[in-house]
């Protein structure tokens, strides 16, 4: 599992984007509102992995993550 | 272009961006006498609305602080430059038809407003192909009908 923040771009606007580009991921608190608060973020995206992920399912989260980048302009 | 994209680009308009990155009345009027309180705990947007309304039932002043998506702190800046200068009640109507324009096929915003304002307003329809989005548009006028009921709960959407 990995959980990321963009400069800039908020959680939601990058989990839509994502969901666009055919990757899911889950954004907000993960119920997790006082780690938040202690890493003084106001929400993160976070993808995960499963057994049934390949290293294309990686590729298009970076490309994913290039496409965010470029429709917030980042 | 993928057509996904091409929607996503409804969604994230330039005004939308310019919006949200520089938003406008980002402050904490000190003359400020009717403030809402909006926190969507989902995704833990949280907003202040602040109005001055003046003798004559007019706003005078409308600003924000808070901390959201570029769609929640866009639609919050749009909507405290659309409110300066209306009635109460005129600022009721708007609540009602932003959130017409968010949620329906086909809602259109009322004649009488002017095109400028209706242009900015119709940016925010976009998130009617977003469903997940649709509480982010609204939440900032949610507080402002909340603020101007008087209301000091919390808002949530």
């Amino acid at each position: 599992m990995l959980s990321f923040t963009l400069d800039g771009g908020h959680a939601h606007d990058v989990a839509t984007i994502l969901d666009q580009q055919g990757v899911a991921v889950r954004a907000g608190h993960h119920c997790a509102h006082p780690l938040m608060d202690r890493l003084g973020v106001a929400a993160t995206s976070r993808a995960s992995i499963g057994l049934y992920n390949d290293r294309a399912d990686i590729d298009q989260l970076v490309e994913g993550i290039t496409a965010v980048k470029r429709i917030l302009k980042l | 272009m993928t057509e996904a994209s091409e929607d996503l680009r409804d969604l994230y308009q330039e005004i939308v961006l310019d919006h949200g990155k520089r938003p406008r009345n980002l402050r904490k009027p000190a003359d400020a006498n009717r403030i809402g309180h909006g926190y969507n705990a989902m995704c833990g947007d949280k907003i202040d609305v602040y109005l001055t309304i003046g003798g004559d039932g007019r706003i005078t002043d409308a600003a924000f602080q808070g901390q959201g998506c570029a769609i929640s702190t866009a639609s919050a800046s749009i909507m405290t430059e659309t409110l300066k200068g209306r009635t109460e009640a005129e600022a009721k109507s708007l609540y009602e038809s932003v959130h017409a324009l968010c949620t329906e096929e086909g809602a259109v915003l009322p004649d009488a407003l002017d095109d400028d304002t209706a242009d900015r307003l119709m940016v925010l329809a976009g998130v009617r192909q977003y469903p997940m989005r649709v509480k982010c548009a609204t939440l900032a006028w949610h507080t402002m009908q909340a603020a101007i009921d008087g209301q000091a709960n919390e808002v949530s959407t």
